[in-house]
């Protein structure tokens, strides 16, 4: 959409991503080079273990507890390089200016506290409000994600939701302190058809009534479709092909493209005929 | 929930039936009765000795017996020690309250000492894991009354200014009196403390791979409040239960560490009341111990739906 007129709200250049397990190093990411700019949404297609989710952490910097990764390369957001910041100074960046939506919401939330409380504690944390006006944000956050009668709502636990509702409030979180990106990690893969939609649809408007840059990771060129202006498609660690989203439906240049985009069913083909299909 | 408290209550009693029986049964099983006990190595005429058995109700048959110290027990009345012929309840409440307080002073060192044990390994790995897993293999191969008896060698010999076997009663003075428990209480802890490790240190590193504590890091909150709010809150309740359940055990009293500290608790009173075969003292002993570990069950079940809101009792 601006590509090129603005200044990229985020630049990553030859990032790569090796995990030590065990003693045998085995790299994910390899070498990939993106821009996002402000407001922008970019799509990320693969198949699982294509190393998409591991961009996606790797830009917070979240490694999977107890694991050991080892990234190279620059991710330059608003031109400061990530890589290079210390600890505090990244966990400040965390869910303030960039902020993340997981995929399994069953087991997202901590299920000892209620919805409110884990929203609460991030706007204490970022914003500075006290706990009661954190508490008003908190039923105004979960009114914006569609939330029926949010101000008793949030005193209910996690396991009082739906998987569906549950992905809401995990979004609630995300906007919370308006982050100028947010990332959105496979967040219908857990999730039935027609809650797919919904979710879908949520993010769309958040984005618009919010302004953020949404960087949407998913394997299915289904949930691209009608959510972002550019895709990048990812295959073993590197971008692969880079296009409009238009452009990549209608013409894919790479064999690997054409693949995954034969794996989506059609109704006019008769559906679930195709046997090359990424998972 | 208030349901479940009292379903739970009511279940205890038939429990504490069956507990009665058996007790009341194999104390019987055992050769020599209090008539012989008293008697000591001095010789007695099998008149005399006769005598006491009738005087006391042990002539009748077992199950006669048995019908009586319930009939007297349900109305309240645990009948009259042997040896003391003082009432049982009488004499078994100041010794509960001395237990009492040494398993609330190791429940609290043990608590101490296994959180901060369990919460280090888990969260620090490298050495600090090795070292734990070590000491608390360590711990978990002595019994606790090697370590009692090492103790009392270690301060008997080389700091014999530490007064050991000097127990003073709370009334009389209180800081003494506690002082007077530490070392007891460590060695109870010692043990305990390693059940209470192990299971913080498998809890917290269950639940560190959780998704939602991946979730509050990309929230940006500080690592403190992650351990606090995140892993701790949720890696409790398995903890909550090892731990009550190994409390209710010590309430019961350890006849080991009593005798060996000469504090006189339920242990070192079972442990008397045995060797006298004093029959209702014992029955008592052995009523109140299992009435405790009871409601010590029902109590973990409470702190659970305390800690963890899915848990509920409806």
């Amino acid at each position: 959409m601006m590509e090129g007129k603005l200044e990229p709200l985020l630049a990553v250049r030859d990032l790569s991503a090796t995990f030590h397990r065990h003693g045998a190093p085995s790299r994910v990411v390899d070498g990939i080079s993106f821009d996002i700019a402000p407001g922008e949404s970019v799509g990320f297609v693969g198949e699982s273990g294509c190393g998409k989710s591991v961009t996606a952490r790797a830009i917070l910097r979240l490694a999977p507890e107890g694991s050991s990764i080892e990234l190279g390369g620059r991710i330059l957001f608003r031109g400061q390089d990530l890589l290079r910041l210390d600890a505090a100074a990244m966990t400040d960046i965390r869910g303030r200016d960039i902020a993340m939506v997981f995929q399994d919401p069953m087991s997202s939330l901590n299920p000892v506290l209620s919805v409110g409380a884990q929203i609460d504690d991030m706007l204490i944390r970022h914003t500075g409000l006290s706990r009661r006006a954190a508490r008003r944000r908190a039923i105004e956050l979960l009114d914006l994600v569609g939330i029926h009668d949010p101000a008793s709502r949030a005193d209910d636990h996690p396991h009082q939701f739906s998987g569906g509702m549950r992905q809401r409030v995990l979004i609630a979180i995300a906007v919370s302190c308006q982050p100028a990106l947010l990332i959105a990690d496979e967040p219908t893969t857990a999730l039935d058809v027609t809650v797919q939609a919904q979710i879908l649809r949520l993010l769309l408007r958040l984005r618009r009534e919010l302004g953020m840059a949404l960087m949407l990771i998913t394997h299915d060129f289904g949930v691209i479709a009608g959510m972002v202006e550019r895709v990048h498609v990812m295959q073993a660690g590197a971008i692969v092909e880079t296009g409009a989203v238009d452009a990549l439906f209608a013409a894919p240049r790479h064999p690997y493209t054409r693949a995954l985009l034969d794996a989506v069913p059609r109704l006019e083909t008769g559906g679930l005929d195709s046997t090359a299909g990424p998972a | 929930m208030i349901r479940m408290v009292a379903v739970r209550l009511l279940l205890t009693l038939p429990i504490l039936l069956g507990v009665s029986v058996v007790a009341f049964v194999l104390m019987r099983a055992l050769p020599g009765d209090f008539a012989q006990a008293s008697a000591g190595t001095s010789t007695i005429s099998a008149e005399a000795l006769d005598t006491i058995r009738r005087n006391l109700g042990l002539d009748l048959p077992v199950w006669r017996q048995y019908l009586r110290w319930l009939g007297a027990t349900l109305s309240g009345d645990l009948g009259l020690s042997f040896t003391t012929r003082r009432p049982v309840a009488t004499e078994i409440f100041p010794r509960l309250a001395v237990t009492a307080e040494l398993t609330l002073i190791a429940g609290l060192m043990a608590g101490l000492m296994g959180v901060t044990t369990g919460l280090l390994s888990a969260r620090l790995r490298g050495v600090a894991e090795w070292a734990v897993r070590g000491w608390n293999s360590l711990l978990l191969a002595v019994p606790n009354f090697v370590i009692a008896t090492l103790i009392v060698l270690l301060f008997g010999l080389y700091f014999p200014s530490v007064g050991i076997f000097n127990y003073v009663a709370f009334a009389r003075d209180p800081s003494g009196n506690i002082a007077s428990l530490l070392l007891p209480a460590l060695s109870l802890a010692l043990t305990v403390s390693v059940t209470i490790s192990e299971n913080t240190r498998a809890a917290v590193l269950e639940v560190s791979s959780q998704d939602y504590v991946m979730v509050a890091k990309a929230k940006g909150l500080r690592p403190r409040a992650i351990l606090r709010d995140y892993l701790v809150r949720n890696a409790l309740t398995p903890v909550v239960t090892v731990t009550g359940l190994q409390l209710a055990a010590l309430l019961g009293g350890s006849i080991l560490i009593e005798t060996i500290f000469t504090i006189p608790g339920m242990g070192q009173y079972l442990f008397d009341s045995i060797a006298s075969r004093d029959y209702p003292a014992i029955q008592a002993i052995v009523l109140v111990a299992a009435t405790i570990v009871l409601l010590m069950n029902v109590l973990v079940d409470i702190a659970y739906a305390r800690v963890d809101a899915r848990v509920s009792y409806e």
